[in-house]
């Protein structure tokens, strides 16, 4: 994992003495709130429904034991004893008070941590693949990337005042867990024909209210022209991109409006200008200091196979049923890659206590060499465990109430904060979420049913990325009554694709039922129990879903 | 501004309602041009009183922030469009009930 140098060390305290600063003279009377907002947001700090929320940046999702600990120990002393993960691998403290934050981004930068790029119009914290370094389906690890990019972006003058929020994010495997298409700018490793590693660069994907795929413009970018590419890309979006309408300013409309040929046309116009003395030349010597810090880990050489699994399996079904639905190969053998669901049946998805958090930090230093992944899909993953621990492992996540058995099935349901905290919601998301979890709750007929991606938002903003969920779910506000709006189809992978609305919202109430008479049609329709419901769901066409969607009374 | 919230006619009973600085609690205004936790300590204004009352809520930037008018009846319970956001800024979360003002005692169970 990447450790901070000097610099970023002082850049992370210094900013932390900054804010202080900054909060005094709010609390003192000396600056107005209207000069005060655009601070507080580059420092992470938003105003929901119920009190201050801070954002802490989690770079590219990874993070090791200490870290994971002093986030409990922030829950603990200064919010509600919880903390929630957020779709860009981040967390959030949904109760914190404005004059404790100081204090909060000191602790946070004892550990190298911070809340930078986490608001305002600059470039966001950079996503990842959670099972990058891990998964043997990718052609390198993409974290030293991700980490190139942060020190790149961080503050980088000319992008700190965008005309909107800007995502990149990275993958390095065929099979995309990062939704890469689905952001500003995503990034896909590849090999050439010469068998060198480069970029396919995508750019224009996002969700919102205008939601769009991103479109390749560019199928190999080699790492040493990676970021003066970016810069291209960013001066042509900082240059055109509209800032007449916040909602229309984001790059996804800018290379709506001017056509993807003409865009790239732009962008490499600007790539050729761009002086010798402009580029950026990445020292081999520091790309090779930073990929250093994710060079794999001692691993043992271990067998394929654990005899010690193989028994634990055999004695207890529910172990047999989580190893089977939440772990995946390792590129190493012996070793698994374990996501910890964060979405127990009936809790709101993406929460973890503090307890958790210390549980989860002391497991990945005994099992995992002491790494920890956030995923966007709100779950924690430990990449690294030796497959003879996993029985060890999942009696202790089982007590910590960490050990549900629901990765990528019905319940494991993408969800925002929606109108129980945030203040720009129409609609709640979380009750919705429970009452799904409640209804599909047995294990049993979660596995039956198979990988299915619910996704749900409690407002177009769409921070739950309803739009690609194989069953989307958006609230809306009709006449002071909150209404859901389902959508089918859509997918956040290597094949993403925006969700179609079935037709009118359903009342709350309504929504189980309604997704159960939608399963039940899967169930009848799917070729074999192999058949995912989005496969049938593109083999058969929409119509019979939204039949029993609508079928009631 | 925080809240863009609806337009609220002249004749509808309102109280004014923000956010405290230090803390980011929901907080309402009383009849002293203090701010309280309790909706039910919240004065009910109409018509001009209630333009008085924001803008007197607008100068107190020093306590609370982005105040606003929201909709209530006469004796003071959440009503109209908003009822249910304004509900869940008054007692907490439908979920996570055990964060609820009610639980800190701060308004009546």
């Amino acid at each position: 994992m990447y450790r901070y140098d000097e610099f970023d060390a002082q850049i992370v305290r210094e900013r932390a003495a900054q804010f202080r600063g900054q909060v005094e003279r709010r609390l003192s009377g000396d600056i107005t709130e209207d000069q005060f907002k655009p601070l507080r947001l580059m420092n992470g700090v938003y105003l929901q429904l119920h009190a201050y929320m801070l954002r802490i940046a989690i770079p590219y999702g990874t993070l090791r034991g200490e870290q994971m600990r002093k986030f409990a120990h922030i829950a603990r002393k200064y919010d509600k004893g919880y903390g929630h993960w957020t779709t860009r691998q981040n967390i959030q403290f949904n109760w914190v008070a404005l004059k404790d934050i100081p204090d909060v981004l000191d602790e946070l930068a004892e550990v190298e941590m911070h809340a930078i790029q986490t608001s305002g119009n600059c470039i966001r914290n950079t996503t990842s693949d959670q099972f990058a370094g891990a998964t043997a389906e990718e052609i390198e690890d993409p974290r030293p990337w991700c980490e190139i990019i942060r020190q790149w972006s961080t503050f980088h003058p000319e992008f700190s005042f965008l005309p909107r929020k800007f995502k990149i994010a990275v993958t390095a495997a065929e099979n995309d867990r990062a939704a890469i298409r689905v952001h500003d700018i995503g990034l896909h490793m590849r090999r050439n024909d010469a068998g060198e590693t480069g970029f396919e660069v995508i750019v224009g994907g996002g969700q919102g209210r205008t939601p769009h795929v991103g479109v390749t413009i560019k199928p190999f970018v080699a790492k040493d022209q990676l970021l003066d590419y970016l810069e291209a890309v960013m001066r042509v979006y900082n240059r055109f991109g509209r800032r007449d309408n916040k909602y229309k300013a984001r790059i996804k409309i800018l290379v709506s409006e001017t056509g993807a040929e003409e865009f790239t046309r732009l962008v490499d116009e600007e790539f050729e200008a761009q002086r010798d003395a402009e580029k950026i030349v990445l020292p081999q010597a520091e790309v090779d200091r930073i990929t250093q810090y994710f060079a794999p880990p001692a691993f043992e050489d271990l067998p394929d196979t654990s005899d010690v699994l193989e028994a634990a399996k055999a004695k207890d079904d529910a172990f047999a049923r989580w190893v089977r639905v939440n772990v995946r190969p390792h590129k190493q053998a012996g070793y698994g890659i374990v996501t910890i669901s964060c979405k127990p049946i009936g809790a709101p998805p993406g929460d973890v206590t503090d307890t958790q958090m210390d549980v989860t930090a002391d497991l990945a230093e005994r099992y995992s060499l002491d790494e920890i992944r956030i995923t966007h899909e709100q779950n924690m993953v430990l990449p690294h465990v030796k497959l003879d621990d996993l029985f060890d492992l999942y009696q202790e996540l089982d007590s910590a109430g960490l050990a549900t058995a629901n990765y990528e099935l019905i319940s494991d349901i993408i969800c925002c904060p929606g109108l129980d905290y945030c203040n720009l919601a129409n609609a709640r998301s979380i009750p919705v979420a429970q009452d799904l979890q409640n209804t599909f709750a047995d294990l049993e007929r979660q596995d039956d049913i198979g990988e299915l991606k619910i996704k749900i938002s409690g407002c177009i903003n769409a921070c739950g990325h309803h739009h690609v969920g194989h069953i989307g779910i958006l609230g809306v506000d009709r006449k002071g009554e909150e209404f859901y709006q389902i959508t089918f189809g859509g997918r956040a992978d290597e094949k993403a694709a925006i969700g179609q609305i079935a037709g009118p919202g359903l009342r709350a109430e309504d929504v189980p039922s309604a997704l159960e008479r939608v399963i039940e049609t899967y169930r009848e329709v799917r070729s074999s129990k192999d058949e995912r419901f989005i496969d049938a769901l593109e083999r058969v066409g929409h119509d019979p879903f939204k039949e029993a969607l609508y079928a009631a009374g | 501004m925080t809240s863009v919230r609806p337009k609220l006619k002249a004749d509808i009973p309102k109280v004014i309602t923000a956010w405290d600085v230090a803390t980011g609690a929901t907080v309402y205004q009383t009849a002293d041009r203090n701010w309280s936790e309790n909706i039910a300590d919240a004065e009910v204004v109409v018509g001009e009183a209630a333009d008085a009352a924001l803008e007197a809520a607008q100068g107190d930037e020093l306590r609370i922030l982005d105040p606003y008018v929201m909709e209530v009846t006469a004796d003071g319970e959440v009503t109209g469009r908003e009822t249910l956001r304004e509900t869940i800024r008054a007692t907490g979360p439908t979920t996570h009930t055990e964060f609820h003002k009610a639980a800190r005692g701060v308004v009546d169970a």
